[in-house]
């Protein structure tokens, strides 16, 4: 669906407020730091991101299942589901929304598991995947109740496309700009921004390092909220700060045992 | 060797937090409890069933429909359906305002304004009425009101690059007495049923549900993606059938079990009624997958004589109306040439009177009988009246609120258990529980589709790109 935007759920619903936001996370940010709760994010983002190139999912496809997941926890801290158990459910279920086709359960399990022991071992160790296709369609129920049934995700990448379009094409400044695309799902940008501002956030950023001309007349003429856009540049842009001196596979598994986890019903 | 995921591998994991579980539960209303609907079955088939359904609280005595997906969980139709039909809004197209999930079973249950006619059973009862000598035609009026709605509809569809793909008189249900009365709603869109990628493959499917009357000419020549043109082909066939109470491209169905899109008899049946294609109308008819077999079983010669004028005529429609004009403009077999729906709602037979209404009754008495309950005594009939089904010109119905095709049946004894519904309510009230829903019922005036100033200018702005 090509709709309208600004009478979509995403539009009404959720375009989320920074304040907002921090405060329906205190729960987490009482146990975590800020900087841990999004290296906690980045690496489930990544889980997202294999799982749907090892399923040969579009990009778009992960997007959405990348959005359903942060969405969820917006409204909810991390203890509530364990996110290596949303993640493969967001991938799931976005597959079927974004017409993908399913994909047969047995499969997505057999996935989950050869990419969890292939790819991040350095999280989990030995660990295997512990979740089975009982546990993905049960998480996935939880899921849509707490996404409100809002499903079509707009994303960037067809703005971005317009965009680039508009000024005249430019094939380096497009592959630039996407995959900063790609990299604003590890921020929270997609919770906060409507998808043509990052779309122009990634750009923005995109000509600053490809040293091309600035945006600035094609800007002016958009009539854009440049504050917004400077907020979505400064996000991403701490994003690519914090890559520098971060090395998950040394740090992420300390983040993963500090991170609040379900608790079980009590013992009688 | 790291285990910070869970403290002993061999132990289970804890997938989900006790006390969200017990909130979220505690939270959550159950179907059962929010609606009374036991017996009101009002339809059946192959996407599921459908209940009439009342507020047990009392907060509005609405009538509402109440749809159980067939099977369980989250189908990729389902999906679809529940993610389109959440964004889409507009006046003629079924509202979806609640969703609900119940845990327990796995069933997943749509909640839906109740639309007590549908034009399946308008176009049935004309019919009958023909039949017994005594009625007349569809009105005339009603027929551009409906057809006007149905356009708007599947316009605001289609700008939203939302294809219906099981476009057919079963699908197009009209609203009964209320502040929406005789409103068209477009409902059960076909969201994940790809022709060439079915979800099951189509002989799967019952058969009397998968009806090629009114599948364009590309489709049965192997044309591989649903398009626009595509519905507008079965709007142009429900035109016709509106005005002349019979389908246009009637044909007999029973070697339908095959999931071939090519289908030689109702092939056959278009070209008798429209003549068979000439180059120059249709260009491109070479390049379809089926086009070989097309030349291999068809000759030109054998429908010298057909044409949509001469068929129309027949049913007392004039070559020279409005009406057939823009029949024939809907009814092009070139999909190309096909006009769209924004051109057909601007076709001069809406601005000749009678202009269309918004109640399409136009204020006239309701003179339709409402949904009759099925029993479960119909469900045992369905082998039997499958087996008839070759005999029986009418097609099934397959759409949310329509009785299965037993109804279509002269039954007799099972007829006699059947329950008339009781009168309906017309002191309709606000609605309640608003805020869990997803919109407030639309109360919007015809064609009204923008939001307001606002919004309008927003959407230029994207329109702009």
């Amino acid at each position: 669906m090509a709709g309208n935007f600004w009478q979509s759920s995403h539009h009404q619903q959720w375009i989320l407020d920074k304040q907002d936001l921090v405060r329906d996370r205190q729960h987490d940010l009482n146990i975590l730091t800020e900087e841990e709760y999004q290296k906690i994010f980045n690496f489930f983002a990544s889980i997202i991101q294999v799982l749907g190139e090892q399923l040969k999912l579009r990009q778009q496809v992960i997007a959405t299942a990348t959005v359903y997941f942060k969405r969820f926890y917006a409204r909810n801290s991390l203890k509530c589901i364990d996110p290596l158990l949303l993640s493969p459910t967001c991938v799931f279920l976005a597959s079927k929304v974004e017409e993908f086709g399913v994909i047969s359960n047995s499969r997505l399990i057999t996935t989950c598991q050869t990419v969890i022991k292939n790819k991040f071992s350095y999280a989990y160790g030995q660990q295997e995947f512990p979740y089975r296709t009982n546990h993905i369609l049960e998480c996935e129920f939880y899921l849509l109740e707490n996404l409100d049934c809002c499903l079509i995700v707009y994303q960037p990448y067809r703005p971005l496309l317009l965009f680039v379009q508009d000024i005249g094409p430019d094939e380096q400044l497009l592959t630039y700009a996407w995959r900063i695309v790609n990299d604003s799902l590890r921020t929270d940008v997609s919770l906060l921004f409507p998808p043509y501002q990052i779309a122009i956030g990634a750009m923005h950023i995109a000509c600053v390092m490809l040293g091309k001309e600035n945006l600035k007349p094609w800007l002016a003429e958009l009539n854009v909220d440049m504050d917004k856009i400077q907020e979505i540049v400064r996000s991403i842009i701490n994003l690519y700060e914090m890559w520098k001196s971060y090395d998950e596979k040394k740090e992420i598994q300390g983040l993963l045992g500090k991170m609040p986890k379900p608790k079980p019903a009590p013992q009688r | 060797m790291a285990d910070n995921f869970q403290n002993n591998k061999t132990m289970a994991p804890v997938m989900m937090d006790y006390d969200f579980k017990i909130k979220t539960q505690n939270e959550r209303s159950k179907v059962e409890d929010l609606f009374d609907f036991e017996g009101c079955k009002v339809g059946r088939g192959t996407y599921g069933h459908v209940y009439k359904a009342r507020r047990k609280d009392g907060s509005d005595t609405k009538d509402y429909a109440l749809k159980q997906i067939e099977g369980t969980g989250l189908s990729m139709s389902a999906c679809r359906e529940i993610a389109l039909l959440r964004e889409l809004k507009h006046s003629n197209v079924i509202n979806l305002i609640r969703v609900f999930l119940s845990h327990t079973d796995r069933k997943v249950w749509l909640l839906f304004d109740y639309a007590e006619h549908d034009l399946w059973h308008i176009i049935k009862f004309h019919r009958a009425a023909k039949a017994n000598k005594k009625s007349v035609m569809v009105p005339k009026g009603m027929v551009k009101s409906l057809l006007y709605q149905i356009l708007d509809g599947i316009h605001y569809l289609h700008s939203n690059w939302v294809l219906h793909r099981d476009l057919k008189p079963a699908n197009i249900l009209v609203m009964g007495e209320g502040p929406e009365r005789g409103r068209v709603k477009i409902a059960d869109m076909g969201f994940a049923r790809l022709f060439n990628a079915p979800l099951k493959p189509l002989a799967d499917l019952d058969p009397v549900v998968v009806t090629f009357w009114y599948r364009a000419p590309e489709l049965l020549l192997g044309a591989r993606h649903y398009t626009k043109a595509i519905d507008i082909w079965a709007i142009g066939c429900i035109f016709a059938e509106l005005l002349t109470s019979e389908p246009i491209f009637h044909c007999r169905q029973e070697d339908i079990k095959t999931s071939n899109p090519y289908h030689h008899d109702q092939l056959d049946r278009i070209f008798n009624v429209m003549g068979f294609p000439q180059e120059k109308d249709w260009e491109d008819i070479r390049k379809m997958p089926e086009h070989a077999t097309l030349v291999k079983d068809f000759k030109r010669s054998n429908y010298q004589n057909c044409s949509l004028s001469k068929y129309m005529d027949r049913h007392k429609i004039k070559p020279d109306s409005k009406a057939f004009s823009l029949l024939q403009r809907l009814l092009l077999m070139d999909p190309n040439r096909r006009i769209t729906s924004e051109q057909a709602m601007q076709d001069p037979y809406f601005t000749e009177d009678p202009l269309p209404t918004q109640d399409v009754f136009a204020g006239c008495p309701i003179p339709y009988p409402k949904r009759e309950f099925l029993t479960d005594d119909d469900q045992e009939d369905k082998s039997e009246s499958k087996a008839r089904q070759n005999q029986q010109q009418q097609q099934n119905p397959n759409t949310q609120q329509n009785q299965v095709q037993a109804n279509s049946h002269d039954h007799g004894a099972n007829n006699a258990k059947r329950m008339r519904m009781p009168g309906p309510n017309q002191g309709q009230s606000n609605q309640g529980n608003g805020q869990q829903e997803f919109h407030q019922q639309q109360q919007m005036m015809f064609g009204a589709q923008q939001q307001g100033a606002n919004s309008q200018q927003q959407a230029n702005f994207q329109q702009r790109f």
